[in-house]
């Protein structure tokens, strides 16, 4: 039964982490039709604006987070207006070239700025300290990527459910032409959706730094677990990029709880099973 | 095939076996890491061989020498072999250093086999590597050389039931299998041996497994930079502390990350064969010219390594020039004082006999950082994994 | 017939010019004629037959550990061991091609990403026979037909590689104009149309996937032959994404472009990390963007791109 308790709470701390910040890749490529491998990208700039702030301006933790979102954000729009925008059109090869050329450039310009050593993200006395739940302890940052991570998709419901702008997106993302031909302006759309994903993606790479370390090379490294998350959960659902992202924080802990020796290759076995029966995923809006 | 560029690739071959003569500088290649996510081994590796340099000039007996470096990305054994024969072919150099990964540094041993270059390892810590080439000498250290007298050390401490958990791939299992060997001869008993797949991103089950054991110690073995980090975290926040469990390791606090680490490396034992805070004049020295060239620089082992392993060839260039065995032969029995203390290149295994020091990180009270303090000698040895 | 002959006559030129201008590079430019090799199956893969991966690195490395192991425990003919990795690399590709092949798009791309990741975590495990993390040593390859020693500078090696990429660029471009190259254009183009006139579309891109699996094979092998070592990177998704890079840098569908792709992203990598390593992400990913924005059918276009633009064309390129 703690067996049971354990994987759930660190399965659960896990994919809350990989949902924020998959879910803007999910959507984008959903939305956009780009397959969009820079995304990690901009966990890696929210990571190292949070290094930065934290470190060598030093300002507080809370403010760091903000910064380096808002940070991410304002460095996500321009790219969105300037190189995104070309790229919607292109072929998907194309698409993967441009978006390897843009994240070659991002872990670049990170090596360039910070080295290529780990870039640590200051966490306030408070974060770093246990909760007792009983039948273990939990330190109060994971309790705190669990409720965040637990605010994000309740947001984004809000959001998509209750808001023109949401109606619009769904309305784009099921179909672009139709939408476009009601009137809907799909390039702001696409702008605020782009930065919405954008952001989520500093906000997970920032909070989830203590279990995926920031360093430059941070979007290379974890391209495929992203990419899984949103294979898994069907492009453009966020419902499904949710469910999708627990179930492989939850499938991951699981095996290295009970198989730490082979978690690897059945972690790649049961993703191989999953994709091979249901290959437009968990709930795939459009087809992969 | 016997046309005209054959001809002059025989030639330069040729002219390689003349050089072995006399000449008067004296080429030296480095292949290391110097792009990707490993570029801090080939940065380390560079100011340590400028600091030594700078201290001890660019002449060795009649020669000038000079260090030629060339980028192998990361683990890549074809990039690694080509790199070597162009450095000697096109280069002409006559000795090889560097080799941050075993991969790499085993497959240039036909190549250095056939030329005769003596190649100095600045870290690469397979035991086997050596056994490739006669030509192999390694001024790093190897796994079993530091993780045996950690085994014994904790033994002596009172600890008597030990976790192991390794990264899955060599470098963790050798680590693993030479502590286990090393503890339960002196009678203590290994409970649990976890080898933790190298795409490890939360190590919380694997030590909350170790929890649940309560052990007196966990041993641990990781690749350098993000996994080691995530696992000391987690070594703290999951309490393994508060309820005694002793975290023992080799390489996991060295320098260049031990500061992100933060306050939570505090009072880790870690047994390893340098520390940069290391009591002697040598490794005061050897910090201060460092830091007058790189105000930024951070030395940990591998920085040592190539330090030592500059030093070698140097007293090779002077005792035998370009003569590649006559300058292993010289190598072999050679001692002097390194930063780390004193060592001794030896005849048997081509790696250094060395101090293994047992350290604990705490916080220097005048700088502020964080450091490994030695709190004692614990095995003065040489690769205990060469006859395995 | 004629422009099959010049194609030969010109990669020949190039392979002597390249020998007589850098006698001292040979090595690295063997690993260049490797790389080509694979890069020509992936644009068997994908470029004729559309199928996306980013795992061609799993045939390759089948075929790299498989060649070594049969060099070292059966016979160190070097043509046997390319058979070896030929035969390696089309049965893995035809076995996880059963299932990949039923899929497309991202779904497709992850499934060969985790087909590579599950082999190099199984040549982790089975280190008693791979050398796991250490990588596979003792590969002694003997006389290339008999006659030709693998030497120190590396002609052999050179030419030997040289000999393989031709053929395989050879066997391709036959491959490409054959009935089934043509069907296989014809999937690409619209995989509805051929299903309508009674093609098996699984069956073909099965084939042509097992095709590129026997050919990455063969590249893996000559890499286990000339460095003597395989190591687990051989499975790496780097190599399947630099490949696939190399691919659509220059071109296509062309096989001419695979290899202008290849020796131009690993000249490009040479001369940046020689002259400045710690930077040289910066020019990489500048020429993918420049190739992507001004040349989106990859460098193979630039002649026509130039003509047109000496013509007053408006834009280079599309």
């Amino acid at each position: 039964m703690t067996l049971l308790l354990n994987i759930a709470v660190d399965g659960v701390a896990y994919g809350m982490i990989l949902f924020m910040i998959a879910v803007g890749l999910s959507v984008t490529m959903g939305l956009m039709r780009v397959v969009n491998l820079a995304h990690g990208g901009f966990a890696l700039i929210g990571g190292t604006l949070a290094h930065w702030l934290g470190t060598e301006v030093g300002l507080p933790f809370a403010l760091v987070l903000l910064g380096a979102v808002a940070g991410t954000i304002v460095i996500a729009m321009p790219l969105e207006r300037l190189v995104y925008r070309r790229i919607y059109g292109f072929g998907e090869l194309q698409q993967v070239l441009a978006t390897i050329g843009l994240t070659f450039l991002m872990i670049a310009s990170v090596n360039l700025w910070q080295g290529s050593s780990l870039l640590s993200i200051t966490l306030p006395e408070g974060l770093n300290r246990s909760v007792d739940l009983g039948f273990r302890q939990l330190t109060a940052h994971r309790a705190l990527v669990i409720g965040v991570g637990a605010l994000v998709i309740l947001g984004l419901w809000l959001l998509l459910d209750r808001t023109r702008f949401g109606i619009r997106l769904r309305a784009a993302v099921d179909n672009r032409d139709t939408a476009s031909a009601l009137g809907i302006d799909t390039g702001r759309i696409y702008m605020l959706t782009f930065a919405l994903g954008a952001g989520l993606a500093a906000l997970g790479g920032i909070l989830g730094a203590e279990l995926l370390p920031i360093d430059a090379y941070y979007p290379l490294r974890y391209m495929v677990l992203f990419l899984i998350v949103v294979a898994i959960g069907g492009l453009g659902s966020i419902l499904g990029s949710f469910v999708a992202a627990l179930a492989i924080g939850m499938i991951e802990t699981a095996s290295r709880y009970l198989v730490p020796d082979m978690a690897t290759i059945t972690f790649f076995a049961i993703v191989i099973l999953f994709l091979a029966l249901r290959p437009r995923g968990l709930m795939g809006r459009v087809g992969a | 095939m016997t046309n005209k560029p054959g001809m002059i690739a025989l030639a330069a071959v040729s002219a390689l076996a003349v050089s072995s003569a006399w000449a008067d500088e004296i080429k030296v290649g480095v292949i290391a890491p110097f792009s990707g996510p490993f570029a801090q081994y080939g940065v380390q590796y560079q100011q340590a061989i400028e600091t030594y340099q700078a201290q001890h000039g660019t002449a060795a007996g009649d020669h000038e020498i000079t260090f030629i470096y060339k980028d192998v990305g990361g683990v890549n054994p074809d990039q690694s072999r080509a790199l070597a024969q162009e450095l000697l072919i096109r280069e002409r150099v006559d000795y090889l250093a560097g080799f941050t990964f075993t991969p790499n540094a085993l497959a240039v041993g036909p190549v250095i086999t056939q030329s005769e270059t003596p190649t100095v390892i600045f870290n690469a810590a397979t035991s086997a590597i050596n056994a490739e080439s006669p030509f192999f000498l390694r001024t790093s250290y190897t796994l079993p050389q530091v993780s045996a007298p950690a085994a014994e050390w904790a033994y002596d401490q009172g600890i008597r039931s030990v976790v192991t958990t390794v990264s899955d791939y060599g470098p963790g299992i050798d680590a693993e299998v030479s502590f286990k060997a090393a503890f339960e001869a002196k009678g203590g008993t290994v409970t649990d041996s976890v080898r933790m797949p190298l795409s490890t991103t939360d190590f919380t089950p694997i030590l909350q497994r170790v929890k649940d054991q309560a052990p007196d110690a966990v041993f641990a073995f990781l690749p350098g930079g993000p996994p080691t980090f995530s696992f000391t975290k987690t070594y703290n926040e999951n309490g393994l502390r508060d309820d005694g469990i002793t975290f023992l390791g080799t390489a996991e606090t060295e320098e260049s990350n031990l500061q992100a680490l933060g306050d939570l490396a505090v009072g880790l034992h870690t047994a390893y064969h340098y520390s940069a805070a290391h009591d002697s004049d040598e490794n005061r020295a050897f910090l201060d010219a460092l830091a007058e060239l790189h105000p930024d620089g951070i030395v940990n082992w591998a920085s040592v390594g190539a330090y030592d392993g500059v030093h070698l060839i140097y007293e090779m260039v002077a005792a035998a020039g370009t003569d590649g065995p006559a300058a292993v032969e010289a190598a072999l029995g050679l001692a002097w004082e390194s930063p780390r203390g004193p060592i001794e290149m030896d005849p048997e295994t081509r790696t250094v006999i060395q101090n293994v020091y047992i350290r604990e990180v705490a916080r220097n009270p005048e700088t502020g950082l964080l450091e490994n303090v030695e709190t004692g000698i614990i095995a003065t040895v040489g690769d205990l994994g060469w006859n395995q | 017939m004629t422009g099959r002959l010049l194609s030969i006559f010109l990669i020949l030129a190039a392979g002597a010019a390249a020998y007589l201008l850098f006698p001292y590079n040979l090595a690295f430019l063997t690993r260049i004629l490797i790389m080509i090799v694979l890069v020509l199956s992936l644009d068997l893969i994908l470029g004729l037959a559309g199928i996306a991966t980013l795992g061609q690195a799993a045939m390759y490395g089948a075929g790299a550990y498989a060649a070594g192991l049969f060099a070292i425990h059966v016979w160190a003919d070097p043509v046997a061991g390319l058979l070896a990795g030929a035969v390696a690399g089309a049965l893995l590709a035809a076995v996880s091609g059963a299932v990949l092949m039923r899929t497309q798009g991202l779904t497709l791309i992850m499934l060969t990403i985790a087909v590579a990741q599950i082999c190099a975590e199984i040549a982790n495990r089975a280190r008693g026979v791979t050398g796991g993390a250490d990588g596979l040593r003792g590969i002694r390859p003997g006389k290339v037909l008999g006659l030709w020693e693998f030497d120190f500078i590396g002609i052999t090696g050179y030419w030997y590689a040289f000999a393989v990429m031709l053929l395989v660029f050879l066997a391709l471009a036959i491959i490409a104009r054959s009935p089934f190259g043509l069907s296989l254009r014809g999937i690409h183009e619209s995989p509805e149309r051929m299903v309508a006139i009674g093609v098996s579309v699984y069956r073909r891109r099965l084939a042509a996937y097992t095709m590129g699996g026997a050919i990455a094979g063969i590249a893996g092998a000559l890499s286990a032959q000339i460095t003597q070592l395989v190591s687990l990177e051989s499975f790496s998704f780097t190599l399947s994404a630099e490949a696939l890079i190399m691919l659509i840098l220059g071109g296509t569908g062309r096989l001419y472009g695979a290899i202008l792709g290849t020796v131009i992203f690993m000249a490009v990598h040479h001369v940046a990390a020689a002259n400045d390593p710690f930077n040289w992400l910066f020019v990489i990913g500048a020429l993918v963007l420049v190739v992507v924005f001004f040349l989106p059918r990859g460098l193979v276009a630039l002649p026509v791109s130039l003509k047109r633009l000496a013509k007053g064309g408006r834009h280079a390129g599309t």
